[in-house]
């Protein structure tokens, strides 16, 4: 289970969306949530829709790994739309009555709810997931950090943060390994893992948090006086071999999500 | 060792990379071991990711416990399945319980420094933790599905919970103060145990 971890759901490519700068898929992700948590109309879900295909269809991942990434939500997904679907007051359309004073309606209402927060539900699920399906977590990682660099003024240590999270998820793979081998180590000796009530199962942790951690702490150090010993001295003047440029492309995708919100807003705002 | 957010100086080699792989730790103990409390909803779940940060702010001062928090936060940001709202309130909540508990144990280094920090932490996160959940997390995640309905259908099987009010009062708030104490607990435990290591050195 320890060695099926992931981090991001990366899914290398050479297309449009593939190819635009971190930075602005970032920035375009954002907007792209708060414009979906504003709108509202029922024409402006269709126009999202539209808009998320196209998304979808730009960034040439298969479907299906983007059907993989709902699948863990399937659960709220149903949740949510039974929900809506059975508790919206209206006009009743179809009604079961079970016993005294219970009995499940449906209304014209609520199917509509239903289906435009479920739309939203998916919308924000799809957003999100197609930025880190385009997008490698190292590429993430320097975006954050380009980003975060014009509030370096007031004391935000821009490449220092990108550095701790390229070395944690650098080292994810290994701790997981190394979790992994503890566990087995200290089932060889006995230890239970997997069965008892919480408070057992809490105890059995410590036999392998304690070498985890203490490990962890070795590599910390030894990480470090490498590091030190090539010269390391933070971000100043630091060059890399690919530069992040932005390009045609990113105009012409900021270009269209800002008419494409404009649009959603002046519809909100008429309607 | 200490590490000062705000001096303009570089964080050292040593900070980055304890800091990187305790928040390594934490992403993966937040991805791996989490389970529910019984008898409460199953969706509020007790997750180790915390552990790491508090040993990490005890051992390297509060500061540390900031950054490896952000670190978590920042990496679990790429796997979000809520656009960022959960992991606000996973970092308010997580910085809430570290920031007291290292503060008060940095000025008393003894065992009942480290248990009134830990009190007073655990407190912190289950203000913070029951706030998160009514300005940040309730206020999202009605955008979505009707939950003050849900909590009128909780009442019928709980008469205790039965609005949005008696979910933080009788949900939320024991729910943090449980977490925040098997974290504690946690801390308490493996801290004593794996401090002789750190600072032998």
């Amino acid at each position: 289970m320890l060695k099926d971890i992931t981090l991001g759901q990366y899914v290398p490519g050479e297309s449009f969306i593939h190819k635009l700068d971190a930075r602005v898929k970032i920035v375009l992700t954002f907007v792209y949530i708060i414009i979906l948590f504003i709108i509202d109309q029922t024409i402006n879900y269709a126009l999202f829709t539209i808009f998320t295909a196209m998304l979808v269809f730009l960034s040439r991942v298969p479907i299906g790994f983007i059907l993989k990434g709902l699948k863990p939500m399937l659960f709220i997904l149903s949740f949510t739309a039974v929900i809506n679907l059975f508790m919206t007051q209206g006009e009743t359309i179809w009604s079961y009555h079970i016993v005294g004073s219970w009995s499940l309606e449906i209304t014209k209402e609520g199917i509509v709810i239903a289906v435009l927060m479920l739309l939203r539900l998916l919308y924000l699920v799809i957003g999100t997931s197609l930025l880190t399906l385009t997008t490698s977590p190292l590429m993430l990682t320097d975006g954050i950090e380009k980003l975060l660099e014009p509030f370096k003024k007031i004391g935000v240590p821009s490449h220092e943060i990108a550095m701790m999270m390229t070395i944690a998820i650098r080292f994810i793979p290994t701790l997981a390994e190394e979790t992994d081998k503890i566990m087995k180590a200290q089932m060889a000796r006995g230890a239970d893992f997997e069965s008892g009530n919480i408070v057992r199962r809490a105890k059995a942790m410590i036999p392998l948090l304690v070498p985890l951690f203490v490990s962890a702490f070795r590599r910390a150090d030894d990480l470090a006086v490498a590091m030190e010993s090539r010269c390391y001295r933070g971000g100043d003047n630091r060059t890399r071999m690919k530069q992040m440029k932005a390009t045609y492309r990113d105009a012409v995708a900021g270009a269209v999500v800002t008419l494409f919100c404009l649009v959603l807003i002046v519809n909100e705002i008429i309607l | 060792m200490q590490t000062n957010l705000n001096s303009h100086k570089v964080l050292s080699a040593h900070t980055l990379t304890r800091a990187g792989i305790l928040a390594g730790i934490s992403v993966i103990l937040m991805m791996v071991l989490e389970f529910p409390i019984p008898f409460m909803p199953p969706f509020l779940k007790v997750d180790f990711s915390n552990v790491p940060v508090l040993i990490g702010s005890f051992a390297f001062g509060p500061a540390m416990g900031f950054v490896i928090v952000l670190i978590k936060d920042l990496i679990h940001l790429l796997n979000t399945k809520t656009g960022g709202i959960g992991e606000l309130a996973d970092f308010l909540t997580a910085i809430s319980l570290a920031l007291p508990a290292s503060l008060i144990y940095k000025k008393h280094k003894s065992r009942k420094g480290a248990i009134l920090g830990m009190l007073a932490g655990i407190v912190a996160m289950t203000l913070v933790g029951t706030l998160a959940n009514k300005f940040i997390l309730i206020p999202f995640y009605s955008k979505m599905m009707p939950l003050e309905k849900i909590l009128e259908l909780c009442g019928k099987a709980n008469p205790l919970i039965n609005s949005t009010t008696t979910y933080l009062i009788y949900g939320v708030a024991p729910f943090n103060i449980i977490k925040a104490s098997i974290i504690s607990l946690f801390t308490m435990v493996l801290y004593k145990r794996i401090s002789n290591v750190i600072h032998a050195k």
